[in-house]
């Protein structure tokens, strides 16, 4: 368990071994470990909406939605890429992109590791709450922490490439735009995570190609008015 | 037990969390001791708490009689887990955000820490049973009850967690002291001038200009920021899992179950009984 639970520890604590040059491929596969590993647990206690509300089919629920997660996470990742690829290239910082990436794997980690340790509270709203649009919405929040969070760390990771040329920074920001603006739209897509307690259990909704923006505001506007 | 009780005792005269007693950056206690005793004070509580349905006889709703007795059994246990709970639900999040900023602590030492600040927490909780346990037999009206018991809680909650903060911030200022010492140590002096001005100069040397904070500060300052959030999330989700988890009293109006229907939230229940209060008489 110990053993397990190190790298993730090393990932928050910004160990050495994440940036250096050395044993990249073995870095590389310990973090998309971490990756896989923490995304499924956060889904599969998104996942637990039916199960705590005591509705049928509420074990493939969970089981849907924590393969979902590391699918929404690591597809969010492979379409920003080659713009920021691109971007990096054009702005001459090519040489520094093999370490900009392992920047960011090493935050996306995070992401996940900050998220699955979120989860029990996720769990506990739902057992004081059956409203569904108010679980959707307290999901949102804890993503929006836990992406506001990862920020911390991905901003520590950078620091040495920013150090080395100030533009790294800009385009730290611009992906970080972009990465947000894929994975939220796919979210949608890729939706439902918790499972409305109306509809069947299904791995995705056939009516699910629109908008997210759109429909997200109207969700506030409905919280709030 | 006896020696988990002198150990309980020595952390609630501050023996254990002396600054010199804390020198290694942790704190020198049986964790699992400690942890068995927060049940058994629980425990007592839970029996002070659950007294009210057992002393005001069969409730209306009640039809088996023996459902008072289920009562005490239930808030007998709810009470530890409830903390347990609460604890589970928020100890992953304190622990990441913890080794986010860079603290020092390792898991081992933030559990012993938790743990000891929910022993303060339990004895005093636990020492208010008794006063809890006269107004049970002494009062009729519910919704007063209902809102001793919070107050209860908030006062052994409160202290429980002045008490982590207080032990947190020693820590952390050791953390500092430390690193300076470090600092220290690493420059030789190299001549008697160099000697006699760091003498003659404490102020300039020892302390740290306004714009360039020592590491150990910056750090200890993001780490008691963190556990200040928490906190208040402790504060939050415990008052939750305690609605989650009701009836802890068991209404007089409302026959016996183990756990009630999900509605409402904690503090809507609170205003709603100040309100019984205030206008009925409860």
């Amino acid at each position: 368990m110990r053993a397990w639970l190190a790298p993730a520890d090393d990932v928050l604590r910004q160990a050495p071994w994440i940036m250096s040059n050395l044993e990249t491929r073995r870095a590389l596969l310990r973090l998309a470990f971490c990756i896989v590993a923490f995304a499924l647990l956060y889904g599969a206690m998104m996942g637990t909406f039916r199960g705590i509300a005591g509705q049928s089919q509420w074990m493939r629920q969970i089981v849907y939605s924590a393969v979902k997660v590391p699918i929404l996470l690591s597809v969010a990742f492979a379409i920003s890429l080659p713009n920021f690829f691109v971007l990096n290239s054009l702005f001459g910082l090519r040489r520094d992109f093999g370490q900009a990436i392992r920047a960011l794997v090493a935050a996306q980690a995070g992401l996940t590791i900050i998220l699955a340790s979120l989860g029990p509270v996720t769990m506990l709203w739902y057992a004081s709450s059956a409203n569904y649009q108010h679980a959707l919405l307290f999901n949102g929040l804890m993503f929006a922490v836990a992406s506001f969070s990862a920020q911390w760390l991905v901003r520590g990771y950078y620091r040495p490439l920013i150090v080395r040329n100030r533009r790294h920074s800009l385009m730290l920001w611009t992906w970080m735009f972009v990465y947000a603006l894929v994975a939220i739209q796919l979210a949608w897509i890729m939706r439902p995570f918790v499972g409305s307690p109306a509809s069947e259990v299904q791995f995705l909704r056939a009516d699910a190609w629109d908008n997210a923006y759109v429909y997200v505001i109207r969700l506030v506007w409905q919280a709030v008015f | 037990m006896l020696k988990w009780l002198a150990q309980l005792d020595r952390l609630l005269r501050g023996e254990t969390t002396r600054p010199e007693s804390l020198r290694d950056g942790q704190i020198e206690i049986a964790a699992g001791g400690l942890a068995i005793l927060i049940v058994v004070l629980g425990m007592i509580y839970g029996l002070c708490m659950g007294s009210y349905s057992l002393l005001k006889g069969p409730s209306a709703a009640d039809v088996d009689a023996n459902a008072r007795y289920l009562q005490l059994i239930a808030s007998t246990i709810k009470v530890p887990a409830l903390f347990y709970l609460t604890l589970l639900v928020t100890f992953p999040s304190l622990y990441v955000f913890n080794a986010l900023v860079g603290s020092r602590l390792t898991m081992g030492n933030v559990l012993r820490l938790l743990i000891a600040s929910l022993a303060v927490n339990l004895a005093v909780l636990a020492s208010l049973g008794p006063i809890v346990l006269f107004f049970s037999a002494s009062t009729k009206s519910y919704a007063f009850i209902l809102l001793l018991n919070v107050t209860v809680f908030s006062v052994a909650g409160f202290l429980g967690l002045v008490f982590l903060m207080q032990t947190l911030n020693r820590l952390t200022s050791i953390d500092w002291s430390r690193d300076r010492s470090l600092e220290a140590a690493r420059e030789p002096i190299s001549s008697a001038d160099d000697a006699a001005e760091i003498f003659l100069e404490p102020a300039a040397h020892g302390d740290p200009s306004a714009l360039e904070l020592p590491p150990g500060q910056a750090l200890g300052r993001h780490t008691r920021l963190v556990f200040g959030c928490w906190v208040v999330v402790f504060a939050l989700v415990g008052a939750q899992m305690g609605w989650v988890l009701r009836p802890f009293i068991g209404s007089p109006g409302l026959p016996f179950s183990w756990f009630r229907e999900r509605q409402s939230n904690f503090f809507e229940a609170i205003l709603e009984a100040l309100r019984a209060l205030l206008t009925t008489g409860g």
